[in-house]
Parts: structure tokens; C-alpha cells; sequence
């Protein structure tokens, strides 16, 4: 296996692996997390080295494996010179952040934890800096969010650590996200998420209609990232982490992970307007504000938080000039501003540890007590401030230069030069104010221990950074320009233009800038006391906190106002949504098309009979809607509507169809007034009037939409089955009752079906009722005692004469139903209306002495006659309800016809009586059991 | 008449299903609630023959029934998901039910009666048929919600449910017999034929439309058919919850995909602007207002909301890419809303309900494991890498970005960072929150070692979620 060919995604991943190790590590020993740490580091660099050469040859190496091909998505590293850089700056400095952090994390913090959030979070950089896939690019980008929100609040019993670290995450998550939104449009602009493509689609991208949403969605990232104004508040309450963090987070990782896009989409996304007023607006005023409230910060790590804003800034505003030697100034910077950053904070977290404060106001003199820290962190400080023969000046001269030059191509033009002066005058101020108030200006004031040097080797990194700075500082041309050249070149995607890494470039208008910076910069640090109290009394106090939590504060509220609005647990509410978006989606279709909602069929005459029908119908259901309060007289006016249908069906020579309705009708009404019974006599009245109105005006257009629809439908033509049933119910089932002969032949499988159902429905209710005890109603809605004669003798005497007719009926209405009209259904419903009204009229117990039936039994005879049929047919080799039929001779009827279905009709009566019966006469009971339970209490 | 015996082998899953179902009703209707864990082996046994069936006829396809019932990769694939959910949903619920009372035979009943009627609607290729199956399933659901008596709130929520489902189910089979009006057929290929064919009755189509999508948004929860939705979260007990929330989404996904897609697929230019509608709207609405929830469950329910939103995006695209992704995201939604009532119900035990997002302050001290797994699907949900979620949202967004619809995938992106919002809360709650009181509760056994199987699939599907994907991909294409 070679080594070679999957190192890159080795270099990203293996700190991932070390995480978990550093954090086992450290159950053994503490200082074993930190040696695990750095030994994985080590491992990641040194699996990095043998590929190095590549980026200096002008080569671009690619590791890459198929990883979602359904979403363009591979596995795929990719080294050239950025990635380099940025590799070594990630790597080497975290290493030293690892021998810092080593000493400054006191013994009750978990070593483990913070070793193991770092690594991943060190893992989580190189995956951003090595990414060739975007959107795997804008995975690790997440992980950065996420493990940096660890990394910060890795004090969990700080208060200000969790609000912190909960804004870092909200903000650049968020960020985070709208990158990817701004990815996936950049893959479909140009067909792939790789960079290798993507670089190469500049035009493309830049001309594309969408151009400028990707441009907002990926700056949306970049900004917040690397704390742009607007984002920049989340910065300084990150400082709530340990020092360690923020000096790998502030100075060469988080932060620049958003400059780190900046450089690498550069050839893509800039050269625009857009991109010129986006990237450099923001640019300059974070820059000047950064340095302007720097000056102000009387925390140690307030004013770095400040001043690291201020330089991303900075270099933000070059990328936004859109010129090479912009990008080149850019990415100097860039190395500049993390070796002099990390190494101030590592100096703050020095202080701080052995002063126990980093407020400047008690932190004073400090020279005398540790001269080698002050003299490195004067170094530091100094090239920060851009002091010539320190790399700071070196990368703000050619800032210098640049923002004369930006004035032929930015919109901003003149005003450049002059903002950024001013915006180093403060940079000098605040550096020289680290300087003079940390390590001069009297005798230190309050402080609970005297401070000395920091143990050697917490020292070590420090000694190096500034190494660092002055070297580059002096001899650019050795140490830095190598690896700026390819960075360059990879930003560039194309030959670096020429620069000068000089020192010294004789009297020109950059030096003259930076004069003027340093010589202003001390007089406005001299002045700084009226400053203060200037800038104390006049100019409010904008906390970005309390914004943030004003920000989040109202869309809880806004979220409380919405969850009212739709989410009231009314049950009408709900309803009326559904319906009023159906009404609205109808509407909407209705008025979007104009093609015909009728079709032709021309429909039939109404004539009066028709008329007074529908007139009743209308009128019935109005009043059933006005009188529905009180329930027992919208049941009867129910019944109407039920009585006018079956008319209806009569008209429409549907004499079955008249008859079952009819039967059906009384019995559904009997079982409604049994119920009704128990429930309150009268409904709720509806006071409001709005909502009367909202229900009228909703069930209104409900209610002429579906006429509509159901006229679109009925005016079109149709082809229907009936033409088949007519044709073969005489040939095929020998009836001509058509209704009944579907049911019992065509249908029989699932009027078989339809009998199994009832029969269950029977059952169920019956095994519900039958231990069930209600308390019923003492006394009904007026205060009247319910009477105690339920059966009236002449209703008795009557019903009684009735019940043999009633068994005639049903039994003629059975017979004929194979050619006219009837039919087991319906005859099973006359059948249970006649015993019902035994049960009504005469009491239950008197019924039951007489009609010693077990209705289950009829139930069990009824389904086993239906599935008796169908097997017999089986038997004989034909498919399952196959039917026969013959005729016979009958004495005084005639020829009679008879069909095996009509077995088949006897089992639908049987369960029609048998499940209906049932269930009637066990609510029946339920409610005589009531009122003797409601007597035996009232005793 | 010619009779042909319908090839049965298609259906051989629902009649497994079906025979098993009887088997457990007569078991539990002869031994009650003595043999409970009986009751509870055998339902298990029987979600496993079916998962069995499907797994071993993978790959056969056709149609059976006079071409009602259908068997294709897509209905095996969500057959195996319904069938694995339910038998997590089922190993979850135990405890939590003993707990109360509930634990009944009637649950295991209904369950097994709701997994044929989701097994029928995956597997329908007949308006009627997904009807049946789809009506199967809701009356067992209406059943299941109202099981525990004396709660006040969960027989309301039964109710409300009832009501709303039977006016969705109304307006479904209301714009089905619109389409047999002017179709003639409701048969999923005859009927796109005959609208491919028509172009006259596209206004009543596209009305039969309206009441077709009411239903499925209604099944969904989509906005504005989700009323019922938190009500019923919150209102049923924590087991039934999780049986609502998982696997009905799942057959629901089939519902959309065969209505829409396979039925209607030449009125796309009409669904899809409903789809896109009821999406965003999902979304907003879902996320925004979650945030003001305090009670997990009616959190969670929002939560749904939304993530139905973000799925809608991937079928509104119209593009196979765009059903995958959308099944893609069905599946992990699943997966993860299993593994976080998996959590609620582990931490609910007798006499207290872990409903209120306050009731998990702490838990990362007391129970590290838990809450760690907890923090995974919190961060799962918000859609962070490298979890499961991530993906998933990524795949419908970019399918929504394909066919240029840059305002909704904005919109999306914009609702995921809302959304993370309060996902980060319970995570803080559960990291940052300290407590008095001690929660103390153990977890052992079987359900809290699937429990965490089922959340580090979670994760392991974010770092490799390549294979389910691609199945995801062949099932469109």
C-alpha cells in the first residue's frame, strides 16, 4: 500500500483519531493528553511532508475518491500552495499551542477534554484548507463551528464561556449553512463541486443570472466566520475561552478559515462591483471599527479581540481591491497577522496566569517583573502596530500601496487612503497602549499575587513567534517568500505578478501613510485619557449581547404570536383551516385556467315535483343547522332530510335504493335518540359573532365549490358499467332486480365482505355496552323528571297488531327481491324495524320473555348460510359464490324462480336483523339500566 | 366469467401479515393480558416473517390482483424500512407501557393491523387500494391514540384526530372519484395515461388535484393540514407517539409517490406549486414555531412539520434525483425520530413522563451515554455534519437548486438555521443545565442496546451514507 496516495485525507483525519486517544489518555495521566496531542500533530505534519515538493514544482496534487455520486460529492483532498500554507500555519502553530496549553490549563481542568476538542478542531481546519470537494469543504467548515463551540465553552461552569460559545455557534453555523446554499448553486452553475472545475468557471459564474445570490450566500459564510461587519460581536465573547484557544482559534485557524475561502474562491467570485462594495465595504469598516474600539478595551484580550478584527478587516479590504498584488499583500498578511496575533494572546494568558487579571487598568509595570515576556510581547505589539524591520510593516506597506492603487479600479476611490490612515492611527494607538499600559506606566495595582516569568517552556512559543516576526520582518526574501509565492500562485490560480519583498523601497506615499499612522497614533495614545472619557459620555453603548439576545428574544416571541394564531387545540379552528385552504386551492385553480368548467351533457328539466323536493331538502338542512342546539329536535328534522332523499331516490326510479334509504333512516334515527340520551340535551351556543360569520361564509363557499365540482363532473359524459349489469343480470344471475342481483351475485364477494363487517360491528358494540353503567340524567333540561310510564298501552296494543304484518312484509319484500325491487337487506331492516318496535313499545323484559331468540345466533346462522353458498360452488368446481338458478312451479304463485343467491340473500337478512337488533337493544338496556342506576340513587 | 388466480406471491408480505395479525388477535382474545410477553414475541416474530418475505423475494417485480397490488424495488425497500421501524417502535415501547397499564394486547393488535395497512399502501397500484390500506392504518392510529382511557388530553387528541383524518380521508376519495369521473379508471398507469391523453379537463383535474394533496398533506402533516399534529404527539401516549411518528411517514412517503408520481405525474404543473406551498410553508411554520414549545413532544411535532417540509422539496422538484433524495430523507427521518422518542420513552418511567424539555437538565452528568446519544440526533436533526440529517437535507436542497429554484432552497437553508435553534436547546439543557433533583432511572437490556445501535447508525450513515443513497437512486431510476 503506498502511503502516498491517501496521505492528504490521512493528514485531516488522523487528528480525529488522536481525539479520542488524547481523551483516554488522560485518565492515566494528565500530561499524557497533551504528549498524545502533540505527538499527532507531529504524525499529521510529517505524513504531509513527503508531498510538500508539489506545490513548489507549480503542481496541484489531487487525492480523490468516489464518495455520493447521487450528489456529486467525493472524497477528495487537493495540496497546492494555499492549502500548504494555510497546512503549515494550522499545524505549526498549533503545535506550539499545544506546548503553551500544556502548561497554562490548571490542574482541576480536564486535560483530556481540551486536548480532544482541540484535535478535532485542528482536524476540522486542515479538512477546510485540504478540501478539493466543496461541499465537503462546507462539511468541515460545520465541524470548525462545532468543535470551536466546544473549544469555547470548554469552562462550562462560566456563564459567559456558554452565551459565548452559543453565539459563535449560532452565528457561524449559520453562516455555515448559508455557504452551503451558496455551494450548491455554484455546483449547479457549473456541473461540479470539484474545485479543480470550479476554478476554472470563473466567467461562467461570474455571467450567470445568480450570480450575486452565490456571491451574498458565500460572503454570508465568509463574514461570519471571520467576524465581518455586521458578525463581527460573536469575536469578543468567544474570549470567554481559555487563552490557548483563542490564540489558535483568533490568529490562524477560525478566523481565517473565512479568509481562507475569500483567497481560494478569489479567481471565481471576484473582480466584480458587487464583489468590490461586498468584500471591501466590509472590509474597511470592520477594519477602522475593529481598531477604533480595540483602543477602548481596558481587557488584555478585549483589545486582541478587537485588533484581530480590525486585521481580518484589513485583509478582507485587499481581497476586495480585486487586484493580484492585492491578493498577494493579502496572503501576507495573512502569515503576519497569525505569527504576531498567537503570540499576544500566549503574552495575555501569560499575564493573566500570573497576575490573575487582564484588566490593563491594574496591569502595569510589568517590565521589571518578567523583562522577557515584555520584551517579546513589545516585539509582538510593535509589528502589529507595522514598525518597520517587523513583518507588520512589510504587509501594511504594500496595504498602503494597494489602497492608492484600488483607486483606479474601487468604486470607493479617494476615500480609501485616507480611512485606511486613519484606521492605522488607532492600530498604532491600541498597539502602543498594549505596550506602554501593560509593561510601563507605574506599578502594578491590586493585584492578589506578584507576578514573575512563566515557566520556560510555556515561554518557548512565544520565543519562536517573535522569532518569527522578525525574521520575516529583516530577511522576507529568505523565510517567507518561497511559501508566499505559491500560496499566491494557488489563490491566483495563474503566475503570481511581481512584487517586492524589500524593505526598503525609498520615500514613497505608503511610507508617508505609515508615518503618519505611527506619529498620530502616539498623539491620539497621548491624548487617551480625554478619549476615554470622550467616548465614554457621547457615544452609546452598543453591546452586540444584549442585540443578539434581543435578536433570538423576539423570535421566541414571534414564534409564541404564530403558535396562537394556529395552534389553539380547537378542534373548529383546525377544521376551518383544512377547509379554507381547500376553498382557497380550488379558487385558485378555478381562476388560473380558463378552460371550460362544464362539459356538454345537457341536463335534465327540473319540474315542480323536483323543485319542491330540493326546496325541502334546503330548508330541512338549514334548519337542522339553526336549531342544532337543541338536539333532539335537529334529529327529527334530520330524519326529514333522510325522508326526502329516499324520495329523491323514487324519483330517479331507484326504488331500492328508496327502500333501504328509507329503512335505514329509522333505524339510525332510534339509535341516535338512544344515544342522544345520555349526552347533554342542548350544544353550546355560539356567541361571537365573528365566528358565526367565519363558519357561514366558509361552510357557504365549502359547499358551493363542491356543487361545482360535482356539476363539472356530471355535465361531462361518462361511460358507466350499469350498461353491463343490465344486459347480464337476467342472463348471468337470473333476476332482474339489478340492485339486488349485484349485491347477491356480480358483488356478492363483497356484500359477503360488507355482512362480515356488520356482524363485527354488532359484536364490538355489544362487548363495549355490555357491562357498561352511565349515569343518566336525572331530570331533563327543564327540571321535569323523565317519565315513568315508557310504554303507553295504546302504542303497545298497536305495535303489537303491527308485528305480524311487519314479519309479512319483510318476508314479501325478501322473496320478490330477485326481480323487483327489495332484496335480503332491505328486508332484514323491515324485519329489525318490526322488533325494534316491539322492544320501543312494550319493554325490553316483556320482549325477550317472548322472543327467546339469541340474536348472536342469528348473527353466526346468517354469515355461516352466506359462506355456506359461497363454498357450495366450490364444491361443484366453480369459483368461490357462483350462483345458480332454476325455476319451480309453486301452486298459487306460479312459475317461481330460484336462485342458490337467494341463500345467500337469507344470510344477508339474518345478520342485517341479528346486528342490528343487537346493538339497538343493548343501548336499549343501557339506558333502562341507567335510570333504575339513576333511581336507585335518587333513593 | 374467466377466472384467474392472482398471482399471491406479490402479496405474500401482507397475507404473512395478515395471517399473523389474526394469529396474535385470537391469542390475545383467548389468553388477555396474562401471556403479554407472548403477545409481544409473537409480534415480533411476525414483523420479522414479513421483513423475511421481502428480504428474500428482493428483486422480483409485477403487478398481481388484476393490477392493483404491485411489487417493486420501491415497496420492498420501504416494506424493510415499516417492518425494522415497527419492531424497534415495538422493543421501545415495552417498558414504558408495563409502566403504565397500557401494555394490552389490543396495542399489538393495532400495531400489527397498522403495518398491513401501510404494507398495502407501499404496495398499491389502485387509487382504492392505497385508500384501503391508507384508511387500515388511520383507524388503528384514531384506536391507538385513545388507548389510554383516563387521559383527558389523549382522548381529546383522539378525537381531534378522528374528526381531521375523516374529513382528509373525505377530501382524498373525494378528488379519487373526480379522477374516475374523467378518467374512468383508477388505475395508477391508466389513469396518467388517460391525463397524459386529456388536456381538455385540466381545470377539474386539476380540482381532483387539490383534494388529492389535501389528503396527502393532511397524512403528512404538511401546513396547513397539521393541526393534528401536535395535538396528537403531545396528547398520545410516548409509545403510540413514536408509532405515529415513524413509520406512517414512511407509508405516507408511498402515498405521495404513487398518487403523484406515478398516477399524476403529467400534472406536475400543478402539484408542484402546491407542493412548493405546502413545503415552505411546512417548513416556516414547523421551525418557528418550535422554538416556543417547552413540552419535547409538541417540540418534536413541529419538528416533524418541518422536516415534512424539507421532504416535500426533494418529490416537488420532479426529478428522479428528487424522489431519492426525498426517500433518502424519509428513511433518516425516520431513523432518527425512532432513536429520539427511543430516548424519551427510555427516560420516562413509572409516574413520570419525560415530556418537558426541562425534565432533561442534567442528564449529560447523570447519564452521559443517553444524553450523548441524544446530542447526536439533536445535532442529526438540525442537519450539522457529519451526521445523517446533513445529508439528507443537502440532497433535497440541491434538488430543489437543479431545477432552478434558488427562492425555495434559500428559504430552506434559511429555516435550517432557525431550526438549529432549538435543537441547540436541548443540547444545552442537557450539557449545561445543572439539577437538583436526581433523575433515577436505569436503562439495561435489550431496548437501550438497539437504542444506541439505532443513533450511531445515525452517525455512521453520515460518514458513509454513499450505499443507502445509492439504493435510494436505483429505486428512481
Amino acid at each position: 500500500m503506498n502511503l502516498l496516495a491517501f496521505n492528504l485525507p490521512l493528514v485531516a483525519l488522523i487528528p480525529f483519531l488522536g481525539a479520542p486517544i488524547a481523551a483516554w489518555a488522560a485518565r492515566f495521566n494528565r500530561l499524557a493528553s497533551a504528549w498524545v496531542a502533540g505527538i499527532v500533530t507531529f504524525l499529521s505534519l510529517l505524513i504531509l511532508m513527503p508531498v510538500v515538493h508539489i506545490p513548489f514544482d507549480n503542481d496541484t496534487l489531487i487525492q480523490s475518491w468516489s464518495w455520493l455520486p447521487a450528489l456529486g460529492l467525493d472524497f477528495a483532498f487537493r495540496l497546492d500552495g494555499l492549502s500548504l500554507l494555510f497546512s503549515f500555519l494550522i499545524l505549526l502553530i498549533g503545535l506550539l499551542v499545544i506546548l503553551y496549553a500544556r502548561y497554562y490549563l490548571s490542574p482541576q481542568d480536564s486535560m483530556g477534554r481540551f486536548f480532544a476538542y482541540m484535535l478535532m478542531f485542528m482536524g476540522s481546519m486542515l479538512g477546510i484548507v485540504l478540501s478539493e470537494n466543496l461541499i465537503q469543504l462546507v462539511i468541515f467548515w460545520e465541524l470548525t463551528s462545532l468543535t470551536s463551540f466546544l473549544l469555547i465553552s470548554y469552562w462550562q461552569y462560566s456563564q459567559d464561556a456558554r452565551d459565548g460559545a452559543r453565539m459563535a455557534l449560532t452565528i457561524t453555523g449559520a453562516g455555515g449553512l448559508a455557504m452551503l446554499a451558496g455551494v450548491l448553486m455554484i455546483g449547479n452553475i457549473v456541473g461540479s463541486f470539484n474545485l479543480t472545475d470550479v476554478l476554472a468557471s470563473g466567467d461562467l459564474i461570474r455571467q450567470n443570472e445568480h450570480y450575486l445570490t452565490v456571491l451574498v450566500l458565500i460572503l454570508l459564510g465568509v463574514f461570519t466566520k471571520s467576524a465581518q461587519f455586521p458578525f463581527h460581536f460573536w469575536l469578543p465573547h468567544a474570549m470567554a475561552a481559555p487563552t490557548p484557544v483563542s490564540a489558535y482559534l483568533h490568529s490562524a485557524t477560525m478566523v481565517k478559515a473565512g479568509i481562507f475561502v475569500l483567497a481560494r474562491l478569489f479567481p471565481v467570485l471576484s473582480g466584480t462591483e458587487a464583489w468590490g462594495w461586498l468584500v471591501g465595504g466590509a472590509g474597511m469598516i470592520t477594519m477602522v471599527l475593529g481598531a477604533y474600539t480595540a483602543l477602548f478595551k481596558h481587557d488584555l484580550k478585549g483589545l486582541l479581540a478587537y485588533s484581530t478584527i480590525s486585521h481580518l478587516g484589513l485583509i478582507t479590504l485587499l481581497f476586495g481591491f480585486s487586484t493580484k498584488l492585492a491578493a498577494v499583500a493579502a496572503i501576507f498578511h495573512i502569515i503576519n497577522h497569525a505569527t504576531f496575533k498567537a503570540s499576544l494572546f500566549m503574552v495575555a494568558g501569560i499575564i493573566d496566569h500570573e497576575c490573575g487579571t487582564r484588566d490593563m487598568r491594574k496591569v502595569n509595570g510589568l517590565l521589571k517583573y518578567m523583562p522577557h515576556t515584555a520584551v517579546l510581547a513589545m516585539i509582538a505589539a510593535s509589528a502589529m502596530a507595522g514598525v518597520p524591520l517587523l513583518n507588520g510593516f512589510l504587509s501594511k506597506e504594500m496595504f498602503f500601496q494597494q489602497s492608492l492603487v484600488a483607486t483606479d479600479h474601487h468604486p470607493l476611490s479617494w476615500a480609501i487612503p485616507i480611512i485606511v490612515t486613519f484606521g492605522a492611527v488607532f492600530s498604532v494607538a491600541y498597539s502602543l497602549r498594549f505596550i506602554h499600559d501593560v509593561f510601563f506606566n507605574g506599578e502594578p495595582q491590586g493585584l492578589t499575587k506578584t507576578p514573575h516569568e512563566p515557566p520556560r517552556f510555556m515561554r518557548i512559543p512565544v520565543d519562536i513567534l517573535v522569532l518569527l516576526c522578525l525574521g520575516v520582518g529583516m530577511v522576507p526574501v529568505l523565510i517567507v517568500a518561497p511559501i508566499l509565492t505559491v500560496a499566491v500562485a494557488a489563490s491566483l490560480q495563474g503566475v503570481p505578478p511581481d512584487y517586492s519583498l524589500a524593505i526598503w523601497h525609498g520615500f514613497n506615499l505608503p511610507l508617508l501613510m505609515s508615518s503618519i499612522a505611527l506619529v498620530f497614533g502616539a498623539i491620539v495614545y497621548f491624548y487617551r485619557e480625554k478619549l476615554f472619557r470622550w467616548h465614554d459620555e457621547n457615544l452609546p453603548r452598543v453591546d452586540a449581547k444584549t442585540l443578539f439576545n434581543r435578536v433570538t428574544h423576539g423570535l421566541l416571541v414571534l414564534s409564541g404570536k404564530i403558535s396562537r394564531l394556529f395552534d389553539r387545540g380547537s378542534l373548529q379552528n383546525a377544521i376551518s383551516w383544512v377547509l379554507l385552504s381547500g376553498v382557497a386551492a380550488t379558487l385558485y385553480g378555478f381562476l388560473q385556467f380558463d378552460s371550460p368548467l362544464f362539459g356538454d351533457r345537457t341536463l335534465l328539466d327540473a319540474n315542480l315535483l323536483t323543485m319542491v323536493q330540493v326546496g325541502i331538502l334546503i330548508v330541512a338542512s338549514i334548519l337542522t343547522a339553526v336549531m342544532h342546539h337543541k338536539r333532539l329536535v335537529a334529529l327529527i328534522i334530520i330524519g326529514v332530510i333522510g325522508l326526502i332523499v329516499s324520495l329523491g331516490f323514487v324519483k330517479f326510479s331507484a326504488p331500492d335504493l328508496a327502500l333501504t334509504q328509507l329503512s335505514v333512516e329509522v333505524v339510525t334515527i332510534v339509535l341516535l335518540l338512544l344515544a342522544l340520551f345520555f349526552l347533554p340535551q342542548h350544544s353550546p351556543q355560539e356567541r361571537s359573532h365573528k365566528r358565526l360569520t367565519r363558519d357561514l361564509v366558509l361552510s357557504v363557499s365549502a359547499g358551493v365549490t363542491v356543487m361545482l365540482l360535482a356539476m363539472a363532473v356530471m355535465t361531462r359524459d361518462y361511460s358507466s358499467i350499469s350498461g353491463f349489469f343490465l344486459e347480464n343480470s337476467k342472463p348471468g344471475g337470473g333476476g332482474t332486480n339489478v340492485v339486488n342481483v349485484i349485491l347477491v351475485d356480480f358483488r356478492g364477494f363483497d356484500t359477503l365482505g360488507e355482512i362480515v363487517v356488520l356482524a363485527l360491528a354488532g359484536l364490538g358494540i355489544f362487548a363495549l355496552l355490555e357491562n357498561l353503567r352511565l349515569p343518566a340524567p336525572l331530570r331533563d333540561i327543564d327540571g321535569r323528571e323523565w317519565s315513568h310510564d315508557p310504554h303507553p298501552p295504546i302504542m303497545q296494543t298497536l305495535t303489537r297488531l303491527l308485528f305480524p304484518l311487519m314479519l309479512m312484509v319483510a318476508v314479501f319484500i325478501f322473496m320478490r327481491g330477485h326481480n323487483l325491487p327489495g332484496g335480503g337487506f332491505i328486508a332484514g331492516l323491515i324485519a329489525a324495524v318490526a322488533l325494534i318496535s316491539q322492544y320501543l313499545a312494550n319493554g325490553i323484559a316483556w320482549t325477550n320473555a317472548r322472543i327467546k331468540v339469541d340474536m348472536h345466533k342469528v348473527i353466526a346462522i346468517g354469515l355461516t348460510a352466506a359462506f355456506v353458498t359461497g363454498f357450495a360452488a366450490m364444491f361443484l368446481s366453480y369459483p368461490f359464490l357462483t350462483t345458480t338458478f332454476t325455476y319451480l312451479k309453486w301452486p298459487i304463485v306460479g312459475k317461481f324462480e330460484i336462485a342458490s343467491a337467494m341463500i345467500f340473500d337469507l344470510g344477508v337478512f339474518l345478520v342485517v336483523v341479528g346486528a342490528t337488533v343487537l346493538i339497538l337493544v343493548e343501548l336499549g338496556k343501557l339506558s333502562h339500566a341507567s335510570h333504575s342506576l339513576a333511581q336507585q340513587e335518587k333513593k | 366469467m374467466n377466472y384467474q388466480v392472482p398471482n399471491m406471491l406479490f402479496a405474500l408480505p401482507e397475507m404473512v401479515m395478515l395471517a399473523m395479525a389474526c394469529v396474535v388477535l385470537l391469542f390475545v382474545a383467548f389468553t388477555g393480558n396474562r401471556k403479554i410477553q407472548w403477545s409481544y414475541g409473537l409480534s415480533q416474530l411476525s414483523l420479522f416473517a414479513v421483513l423475511m418475505t421481502v428480504i428474500f423475494s428482493w428483486g422480483d417485480t409485477g403487478t398481481t390482483f388484476s393490477a392493483t397490488y404491485i411489487k417493486d424495488s420501491l415497496s420492498d425497500i420501504l416494506k424493510i424500512a415499516i417492518c425494522l421501524i415497527n419492531m424497534c417502535v415495538l422493543l421501545y415501547s415495552v417498558e414504558y407501557l408495563r409502566a403504565r397499564q397500557l401494555l394490552q394486547g389490543e396495542f399489538y393488535v393495532l400495531a400489527l393491523f397498522a403495518t398491513l395497512g401501510m404494507l398495502i399502501m407501499v404496495s398499491a397500484n389502485h387509487f382504492l387500494t392505497l385508500y384501503l390500506g391508507l384508511e387500515l392504518l388511520s383507524l388503528c392510529l384514531y384506536a391507538m391514540v385513545a388507548m389510554h382511557r383516563d387521559s383527558v388530553i389523549a382522548t381529546e387528541a383522539a378525537m381531534k384526530y378522528f374528526i381531521l383524518g375523516a374529513i382528509a380521508s373525505g377530501m382524498l376519495l373525494y378528488g379519487m372519484s373526480i379522477i374516475y369521473g374523467i378518467t374512468g379508471s383508477l388505475m395508477l398507469q391508466e389513469v396518467a395515461a388517460a391525463v397524459y391523453s386529456s388536456s381538455s379537463s385540466d381545470t377539474i383535474l386539476s380540482f381532483a388535484l387539490v383534494f388529492i394533496i389535501i389528503g396527502i398533506g393532511f397524512k403528512f402533516g404538511a401546513v396547513p393540514f397539521h393541526m393534528w399534529l401536535p395535538d396528537v404527539y403531545h396528547g398520545a401516549p410516548t409509545a403510540i407517539t413514536l408509532f405515529i411518528a415513524a413509520a406512517p411517514k414512511v407509508a405516507a412517503f408511498a402515498l405521495l409517490i404513487r398518487l403523484l408520481v406515478d398516477g399524476l405525474i403529467d400534472l406536475q404543473t400543478y402539484w408542484q406549486p402546491m407542493l412548493m406551498l405546502m413545503a415552505v410553508l411546512s417548513m416556516i411554520i414547523g421551525n418557528v414555531v418550535a422554538i416556543a414549545q417547552t413540552n419535547i413532544k409538541r417540540m418534536l411535532a413541529y419538528s416533524t412539520i418541518s422536516h415534512v417540509g424539507f421532504l416535500l422539496m426533494g418529490v416537488l422538484s420532479g426529478t428522479d434525483a428528487g424522489y431519492a433524495a426525498s426517500l433518502f430523507y424519509t428513511l433518516i427521518y425516520a431513523l432518527m425520530t425512532l432513536a429520539t422518542f427511543g430516548v424519551i420513552l427510555l427516560m420516562s418511567r413509572y409516574g413520570f413522563e419525560a415530556d418537558n424539555i426541562d425534565d432533561y437538565k442534567g442528564l449529560s452528568s447523570q447519564h452521559p451515554w443517553l444524553a450523548l446519544l441524544m446530542m447526536i440526533l439533536m445535532f442529526s436533526m438540525a442537519g450539522i455534519p457529519p451526521l445523517a440529517g446533513f445529508y439528507a437535507k443537502l440532497g433535497v436542497i440541491k434538488a430543489v437548486v437543479d431545477v432552478d429554484m434558488m427562492a425555495v432552497a434559500l428559504i430552506a437553508v434559511v429555516m435550517s438555521v432557525i431550526g438549529a435553534f432549538y435543537y441547540l436547546r436541548v443540547i444545552k439543557v442537557m450539557y449545561f443545565d445543572k439539577t437538583e433533583e436526581k433523575c433515577e432511572f436505569t436503562y439495561s437490556g435489550p431496548a437501550a442496546f438497539v437504542l444506541s445501535i439505532n443513533t450511531l447508525l445515525v452517525l455512521a450513515l453520515g460518514i458513509f451514507p454513499g450505499l443507502l443513497m445509492s439504493i435510494c437512486s436505483t429505486v428512481f431510476s
